[in-house]
């Protein structure tokens, strides 16, 4: 009976010690579940991201949460494994009965969850850069889309180095897309295609794409290449001294290439991305900050952290314009028109029709030495392209994901 | 209990009054399960038991007739895309999902009839097999993932490429009127597990068939089973076949499940994985692949929730833990281990009962 | 013209080195012991790793690939006792021991050093000709991989070890009898297969992205090729690695990578039926 009798005295402390420290008495949490790469492929690039979304987190606990109501955080591993991201977001969905769910890296595994997003109707939200397309009632995307990054990149890099474009893309879903907005860009702007290359994502040895490559004289090589596998092209160009100028959509934006490759195997590489460590503004210097004191150890701050630390805020904004969590209300705040935030990387905004976001795009250059400039800035570049084929969210429901070459049906 | 018999032999472990008690006390209980516990738990339970077709697939092939396959995923990959593809272009009307599922079935089995054809009528063997099989199943994934653009389509379904494909629709039962029932949640839970007491059950009556022996018997030595007359090469291309269906019933389980089928389930890692679970599980016996399996999928999606980043360290040490450990698998260990408990003061020798 | 001539000869030299030499650990591993090991990958993964740490810890490139080497094959011998030496007799077991250690060492790779590191450059720049522009160290690479054939055909023909280890691998229990250390034999093999697998990746560091997955990159490529070769892998591999590296590098060059890369498994499929026991078996045929 002694044990008992203690039992209860640890557990009445406990209950004391609990009413005390949380923020307000009684006030449920807001649940956010989080599906994030921690381990495996997608490891590197996604590490910053989950570090930015528990950053994030923490600020708005430390100023009172959200209406009051305290942030609880659930993070899964999902082990760069698609039924890994099925099996979780099943769990956060009927078991932690969370709010919203942010994350995914790569596109497979957004397309895995997206059906059980659909068929429980569960508020979610795509923090990342991709081929863009999805067109989906219960989704907002809060990375950069082709449309905002090839607008602005391709038609600065013919002007300054000329109108023979290369390219080489991953062989599936983002390069095929990306390629083909790339082929579109170059001859709107009166370019040519001398040569355009897909490649699986199992490959990471390059010598008969450079051969191709050099066969071909273009004057701007795009470079759409994903994973692990493929990032070795940068090391084998430069020892076969391909000197090329290269234009990319998705490289050291992400995955920080320039700092892991030895220079000079990045040299001339330009990059349009809506946030990297490199910006010097004041308010990427303050998140910068923030973000080291609280992860010293962090080895880069990537645009997807820049992604995932707005979307938190973008949440935020939304449900206290709601005034309540309510998934449905949240969706109809989140389509007024006027959730922005001031993120690290300017001001971005929801677009009610495709529920995409609009982006401050940075022109990154790399050096030879790997040192980076912006000689450029595009600000407030619109999601424009689901909206002008007629993708209208806040109209009409959907749940598909098109391409140029596959718009919605009028 | 004559009737039981026929499920019993010298391929099975477990028999007697206590097994098949236990065994029908198990499944009264998984049946209930939907009746006491939480939506999730029943869920995820019919998500780990849609994996075990493909596991039973191979301790068939493997563990009994001793063809080591690296690639049963390429059938479930089949047989996923197969149920997408038909699902989609037919829709979900008047119960013809089920068309799809048989069609989708259908697609795996001659896949590997004809690659059992081309393999053991080609006189290709031990880790032969595995690599041709291997290379079957990373082609078919390398070819789907680059399938992306909208002229990658049969019918209305797009293949989509390695984003994977999606929108095919639950099994329905037609029911009266216009209602049908969708097996989602309880009743697709419900149907997994009859379809793996169906499976199990017809696979210890198999194995312990005539049939059944013939197979350990090329399974110990090939050429010996020859030489009494056996024609090994249709034995294997059969018992081969049956394990390229079970992979696709695993395969059209899973894409049911969660409306979408990708080409890394055809991949690398995915291969190894029906091959880590039925070695785990002692890989002979239809019992301990079964419970071995269910276990490993429960234990590293326990780790993925709890261990963060060291869930796949944590996941590879209790593997070779396993191995070292428990040469007959991690079932019998375990068993032994509680039988051993249980008769302890007992003459040594007087128990012949649960296994 | 010159051009094609050049580009191919070129492409199919890289293509073999790469062949043989992701496969040429795995194939004393695979292919005389009988160990299917699913951690070839990280074998070479930890070759890499090493290689570049040191390297840029400040010591000269070669000896930097020799250690990366070096640790590779202790790491492969401490696994061997730990807990291949266990599994002789269940070579099935393997399976899961070695794809268990793949994962631990993958992952715990992340975790100790980190998602990645910063690489090294590819030694000794490149050179022109015909037009196009050629990177030096891959001319080497082929090089190099011819004469660690030949040192392993040496040392497993010419020296007391290899009598031993061939022994050893036909006949364990004659082998014994006869006065043969089996255990110290099977060790020195296992270690020697690793530390082969932990050169490549020291080779490959160079040239590649640094990251714990990046044993994945090879493990394919590695057993497709000893199994073609057959089960002689003294034998096999050089021919085998030439069939493939043709018929990829043609298919490659004529219409691009995706075939080339499917093109290799339905020639694995294909070659397999044809020479059901590979291409060594084939060359011994009506021996013994």
């Amino acid at each position: 009976m002694k044990t008992r009798k203690a039992a209860v005295g640890i557990a009445a402390i406990a209950a004391a010690i609990v009413g005390i420290t949380t923020p307000a008495i009684g006030a449920d949490p807001v649940k956010i579940g989080l599906l994030e790469d921690q381990s495996g492929n997608f490891a590197i690039a996604v590490i910053p991201k989950i570090q930015a979304t528990q950053l994030a987190v923490e600020e708005i606990n430390a100023k009172g949460g959200i209406l009051g109501r305290p942030i609880k955080l659930i993070h899964y591993d999902t082990q760069s494994d698609n039924t890994r991201f099925q099996e979780f977001a099943r769990r956060l969905i009927q078991r932690d009965k969370v709010d919203v769910i942010f994350g995914a890296f790569s596109s497979a595994s957004r397309e895995a969850i997206r059906p059980i997003m659909d068929r429980y109707k569960q508020l979610y939200f795509y923090n990342n850069q991709y081929e863009g397309g999805v067109c989906d009632s219960n989704v907002f995307v809060t990375g950069a889309v082709p449309e905002q990054q090839f607008s602005t990149l391709i038609p600065w890099m013919m002007e300054k180095y000329g109108k023979k474009v290369y390219t080489i893309a991953a062989d599936y879903n983002f390069g095929q897309i990306s390629a083909e907005w790339v082929r579109n860009i170059v001859k709107e702007k009166g370019g040519t295609m001398v040569g355009e290359e897909f490649i699986p994502l199992s490959v990471s040895q390059f010598s008969q794409t450079i051969q191709n490559i050099q066969k071909a004289k273009p004057d701007v090589l795009v470079t759409l290449l994903v994973g692990a596998n493929q990032a070795s092209f940068y090391e084998q160009q430069a020892s076969a001294s391909l000197n090329i100028p290269m234009a990319s959509s998705v490289n050291v934006g992400q995955a920080y290439e320039h700092k892991r490759f030895k220079a000079p195997a990045l040299k001339d590489m330009y990059v349009t991305a809506n946030y990297i460590e490199e910006i010097d503004s004041p308010a990427s210097n303050d998140f910068k900050k923030r973000f080291h004191a609280k992860f010293p150890d962090a080895p880069y701050i990537n645009q997807e952290a820049a992604n995932a630390y707005n979307v938190v805020y973008l949440y935020k904004m939304a449900v206290e314009k709601a005034g309540s969590a309510d998934m449905k209300k949240v969706r109809k705040a989140l389509e007024s028109g006027d959730i922005c935030t001031d993120g690290p990387s300017g001001k971005v905004c929801i677009d009610p029709k495709s529920h995409h976001q609009s982006h401050t795009i940075y022109l990154v250059h790399v050096k030879a030495d790997h040192s980076v400039e912006i000689p450029k800035v595009w600000n407030d570049i619109k999601p424009y392209w689901l909206g002008s084929v007629g993708c209208d969210l806040s109209k009409k429901d959907d749940t598909s994901q098109y391409t140029p070459s596959s718009p919605p049906k009028k | 209990m004559n009737w039981l018999s026929r499920f019993n032999g010298p391929q099975t472990l477990g028999e007697g009054g206590v097994f098949w008690s236990l065994f029908v006390v198990t499944v009264i209980v998984l049946a209930t399960v939907p009746l006491y516990a939480e939506f999730f738990i029943v869920n995820n339970l019919a998500y780990f038991l849609l994996w075990t077709f493909m596991a039973l697939g191979l301790s068939l092939i493997w563990g009994h007739a001793g063809i080591l396959s690296f690639g049963q995923t390429a059938f479930f990959g089949l047989a996923g895309y197969g149920y997408g593809v038909i699902s989609i272009n037919l829709g979900d009307a008047h119960g013809l999902t089920w068309v799809a599922f048989v069609g989708a079935l259908i697609l795996p089995t001659l896949l590997a009839a004809v690659v059992g054809y081309f393999m053991f009528y080609g006189g290709v063997r031990d880790v032969f097999v595995g690599i041709v099989t291997l290379s079957i199943t990373l082609v078919m994934e390398t070819f789907m993932a680059q399938t992306a653009g909208p002229e990658w389509a049969i019918g209305t379904a797009r293949l989509n490429g390695f984003n994977g494909m999606s929108g095919m629709p639950p099994l329905t039962i037609p029911w009266f009127g216009d209602d049908s029932i969708m097996l989602d949640g309880n009743p697709f839970y419900w149907f997994v597990l009859a379809l793996v007491v169906v499976v199990y059950l017809a696979l210890r009556w198999l194995v312990n068939s005539r049939f059944g022996n013939v197979l350990v018997a090329i399974r110990e030595n090939p050429d010996r089973a020859e030489m009494l007359g056996y024609n090994v090469r249709l034995y294997q291309l059969a018992v081969f076949t049956i394990g390229g269906t079970l992979a696709g019933i695993s395969g059209v389980l899973y894409t049911t499940w969660g409306s979408y089928i990708t080409p890394s389930a055809m991949g690398l890692t995915a291969a190894a994985l029906p091959i880590v679970w039925t070695a785990a599980g002692g890989r002979k016996d239809i019992t301990t692949t079964l419970v071995a399996t269910v276990f490993l999928l429960w234990v590293s999606q326990t780790l993925a929730v709890k261990g963060a980043q060291y869930a796949l360290v944590l996941m590879g040490v209790l593997l070779l833990v396993v191995v070292l450990l428990a040469p007959d698998g991690l079932v019998l260990l375990v068993v032994r281990g509680i039988g051993r408990v249980f008769r302890r003061g007992q003459p040594a020798g007087s128990n012949n009962g649960a296994l | 013209m010159l051009a094609t001539v050049i580009g191919f000869l070129y492409q199919f030299a890289d293509t073999f080195a790469f062949l043989i030499l992701s496969s040429v650990g795995l194939a004393i591993i695979f292919g005389m012991m009988g160990v299917i090991n699913l951690a070839h990958g990280e074998f070479i993964m930890c070759g890499a790793y090493v290689t570049v740490l040191t390297a840029r810890a400040g010591l000269p490139l070669p000896l930097a690939m020799v250690l990366g080497a070096l640790t590779a094959g202790i790491i492969g011998m401490l696994i061997e006792y730990f807990v291949i030496r266990r599994l002789y007799t269940r070579l099935f077991d393997s399976i899961v021991a070695t794809w268990a250690i793949s994962l631990i060492a993958t992952q715990g790779m992340l975790i100790v050093v980190g998602p990645s590191i910063e690489g090294l450059k590819t030694p000794f720049g490149s050179f022109d000709l015909a037009g196009l522009s050629f990177s030096w160290y891959r001319i080497l690479l082929p090089v190099i991989a011819l004469l660690i054939l030949g040192g392993i055909y040496w040392l497993f023909m010419k020296t007391p070890f290899g009598v031993r280890a061939r022994a050893t691998i036909q006949n364990p229990s004659m082998a014994r009898a006869l006065g043969v250390d089996t255990d110290r034999v099977y060790a020195l093999t296992f270690g020697l297969g690793a530390a082969l697998a932990g050169l490549t990746g020291a080779l490959y560091a160079p040239t590649m992205t640094t990251v714990p997955t990046m044993g994945s990159a090879f493990i394919v490529q590695s057993f497709v090729t000893v199994v073609v070769g057959g089960a002689d892998v003294l034998l096999g591999a050089a021919p085998a690695a030439a069939v493939l590296a043709f018929i990829q590098s043609v298919l490659t060059a004529s219409y691009g990578q995706l075939i080339g890369q499917v093109g290799l498994l339905l020639t694995v499929i294909v070659v397999v039926r044809v020479l059901p026991k590979g291409i060594s078996g084939w060359m011994l045929r009506g021996s013994n």
